[in-house]
């Protein structure tokens, strides 16, 4: 048996904050990938440009300094804030930016971005013919939707929803730089106390893998689900 | 315009089961409609006939409003559709009365817009379900028997895609009946089928025909339109150049235009 | 540079977080950045050519490559920078070896870390560009009498790096940006840059904003770099 010299039960700690991260960063990436594919479609010159300003802005920087602003900075910017409010106010609150809290909204924000280009192209995609014949059928705007529009985009959309994926995931080994105790920064620390790199670094790797093969199972299941009516043809 | 002479007694206004009145219709300043007018009585079998370009299918999509006339009237069963103007835009007043009226009118697409992950079954079901309130129990029987009357029973579970064009094409019709139309659109349902399978489809519509549904159909069969129709309206460039009673029109057109579409054939 | 400075510094001279010496600090950062960025695709294309060639070959040949691109790729790039930084810096003698200098300069660890990284993102956009060769050209150049190597550096290289180019230039961008990471191995790449002035000044917001400006106009360059590439190079494949 592997002697993790005392850090074992941390690794795992950490390696469940990871998955927490990235599932959490995940729902907000797509929440807000959809959000923004729809104010990028929508007729609005006004949002579009906001939305554009978005996507170009977070795609020509990098994660961690996007991560490092939003952190050091967002805590400043919240003091700041509080600050005014509390000198017009009389008060004496202080907000901590929770860490963990910090790394999932960077994380979503981030990658919203990354998958409102995937929707995006997705929606146009589909078949312009099926929500004629939805509308035609009287379906209201929102019924149109969620029984046509969405699962046919769906379909084009799942492989570059699964490739952001993929990199969000290895991403959040980042928030270890900020100081969140994920597995990478215990193994970190671990490494240093240690002075076994291998020990720690490569079970961290096994991890990464072993959460991807996990994924790409679930990713096969929405695969055939999505894909229900296409096999063979178009 | 004129309408057909000699047919049975009119019933009041308000119980056509479609009227258009005096529509208009332009795309970036180009007039594509000019005052288009048509009156559906029940039973009535009305064909659109004319060039490309003539303005058949917008005319017909101005009927269950997926086009929006910039003018003009539409009536379902003595029902008005409310328009009112918006930053110099006309556009419907309630879109739940739109929704509503499109569910009494059914079309039928040229390019069947069957919901592609759906099976046949699932598309002829799913609006009588999630439009008209029916339990799936009650639409999923109804939809089996109308793919029987179709001819593609055995085919209900299959997808689009495994289908031949005729196929889809008849299962639109399918699930244009499911909805129990007052009336039915069809948007040159045969013209991107090949050859061998326009006459089953061209057969199953004979049948609603027969059955007394009132059809309105925009359609480059010509044999279809004399031996089925009621009525047929020839349109050019966005005007009723000629109309009337099949035999008329076909056997003895009055516009030069008309004979030169129709061909040597009429 | 230090010329440019001096003449540009009494313009600075009334705030104190963009003065000469702090723009001396991201100069560095920014050539070090591109200097390990560029150095590290460098490597990376030679190693992918020969090893996207070998993925296509038989089991023993490709499995072994397959093994390497799927690791690097389904594990951060941060681990794989970790274990080239401290994996060999705790092997008990290496300090007095000959290979003390891979260890003195967090340098090394950083491009060979980064070089096998965007080695295995390559090799896998060259194999999908190589598969999706047409068939017939292939056919074409072997009915012709061309051998292997031949048909390989005449048809299919020329045809599947063009294809290439558009996946190619995304993953560039990717380095540039994972080329932060460097940062945290006491690298003063741009980012290191940011943060010792960001540590210094206690001042967040001008320090990354800036160099986030500067990562962007950097990613513009290298796009618009490589869409006019794609214009010269895929004109073949553009419609009539």
């Amino acid at each position: 048996m592997i002697d993790f010299q005392g850090y074992g039960w941390r690794l795992l700690d950490g390696a469940l904050l990871t998955a927490e991260l990235a599932a959490l960063s995940l729902v907000l990436a797509l929440v807000l990938g959809l959000v923004v594919a729809s104010i990028k479609l929508s007729r609005s010159y006004a949002l579009r440009g906001l939305a554009l300003v978005y996507t170009t802005v977070i795609r020509g920087v990098p994660d961690l300094v996007m991560m490092m602003l939003l952190f050091y900075g967002g805590q400043i910017g919240v003091n700041m804030v509080v600050d005014q409010i509390n000198a017009w106010a009389g008060t004496e609150i202080f907000i901590y930016v929770n860490a963990f809290a910090a790394g999932v909204i960077t994380l979503g924000v981030i990658y919203g971005a990354y998958m409102s280009e995937t929707f995006r192209g997705a929606f146009l995609a589909v078949d312009a013919g099926q929500m004629e014949a939805a509308r035609a059928y009287g379906m209201s705007g929102w019924l149109a939707f969620r029984r046509v529009r969405f699962p046919l985009m769906m379909r084009h959309a799942l492989p570059g929803i699964n490739n952001n994926w993929m990199v969000l995931l290895k991403s959040t080994a980042l928030v270890s730089i900020i100081g969140l105790s994920d597995m990478v920064r215990i193994a970190d620390q671990a490494t240093k106390a240690t002075h076994e790199p291998f020990l720690f670094m490569v079970p961290v790797g096994l991890g990464y893998l072993a959460i991807t093969g996990v994924s790409e199972l679930a990713v096969g299941w929405l695969r055939r689900r999505y894909d229900t009516g296409f096999e063979g043809a178009a | 315009m004129r309408h057909c002479e000699g047919d049975a007694t009119r019933m009041g206004d308000n119980a056509i089961p479609l009227v258009v009145r005096d529509l208009h219709k332009s795309f970036n300043n180009v007039s594509v409609l000019e005052g288009l007018s048509l009156e559906a009585h029940e039973g009535d079998v009305i064909s659109l006939i004319g060039a490309s370009g003539s303005g058949k299918s917008t005319f017909l999509r101005c009927m269950n409003l997926l086009e929006i006339p910039n003018a003009g009237e539409i009536a379902v069963h003595g029902e008005t559709v409310n328009f009112r103007t918006r930053r110099g835009k006309r556009e419907p007043a309630d879109w739940k009365q739109v929704e509503r009226i499109r569910a009494r009118l059914a079309m039928v697409f040229q390019g069947f817009n069957l919901w592609a992950h759906m099976t046949l079954i699932g598309n002829v079901i799913e609006a009588p379900i999630h439009v008209l309130g029916k339990s799936k129990k009650e639409a999923r029987e109804q939809g089996m028997a109308l793919l029987e009357r179709v001819g593609l029973a055995e085919r209900a579970e299959y997808f689009p895609a495994q289908l031949s064009g005729g196929q889809q094409q008849r299962g639109a019709i399918a699930r244009a009946l499911a909805m129990d139309p007052e009336v039915m659109l069809f948007d040159e349902p045969t013209s991107a089928l090949d050859p061998e399978l326009v006459g089953d489809v061209l057969k199953v519509m004979r049948g609603l025909a027969d059955e007394g549904r009132t059809m309105v159909v925009v359609t480059h069969e010509m044999d279809f339109a004399r031996d089925v129709s009621s009525q047929v309206i020839y349109l050019h460039q966005g005007r009723v150049e000629e109309a009337g009673h099949p035999e008329n029109v076909f056997g003895n057109p009055n516009s030069d235009r008309l004979r030169q579409f129709l061909g040597p054939r009429f | 540079m230090e010329q440019w400075l001096a003449h540009v510094a009494p313009f600075l001279s009334n705030n104190d977080i963009f003065t000469p010496a702090t723009l001396a600090v991201y100069w560095d950062g920014l050539v070090n950045t591109v200097q390990l960025v560029f150095i590290s695709l460098a490597i990376g294309i030679v190693l992918a050519v020969p090893l996207s060639i070998g993925r296509m070959a038989t089991w023993w040949i490709s499995t072994p490559i397959w093994i390497y691109t799927y690791v690097f790729r389904g594990t951060p790039l941060l681990i794989q920078l970790y274990i080239a930084y401290y994996g060999f810096a705790f092997v008990p003698g290496v300090q007095e070896s000959w290979f003390a200098f891979f260890i003195n300069n967090p340098l090394y660890p950083a491009l060979l870390s980064f070089a096998l990284n965007t080695g295995a993102y390559t090799t896998e956009i060259f194999y999908g560009a190589i598969r999706a060769t047409p068939r017939g050209e292939l056919e074409a150049a072997r009915a012709y009498g061309m051998s292997s190597f031949t048909a390989y550096r005449r048809v299919v290289l020329p045809s599947a790096l063009r294809r290439a180019l558009p996946a190619y230039g995304n993953e560039v961008i990717f380095m540039l940006h994972a080329s932060a990471i460097a940062s945290t191995v006491t690298i003063t790449d741009l980012t290191g840059a940011a943060y010792y002035v960001y540590a210094r000044f206690y001042s967040p917001f001008p320090a990354f904003i800036f160099v986030a400006c500067v990562y962007m106009v950097l990613s513009f360059v290298i796009q618009g770099g490589f869409r006019l590439a794609e214009k010269r190079l895929l004109r073949h494949l553009q419609p009539a």
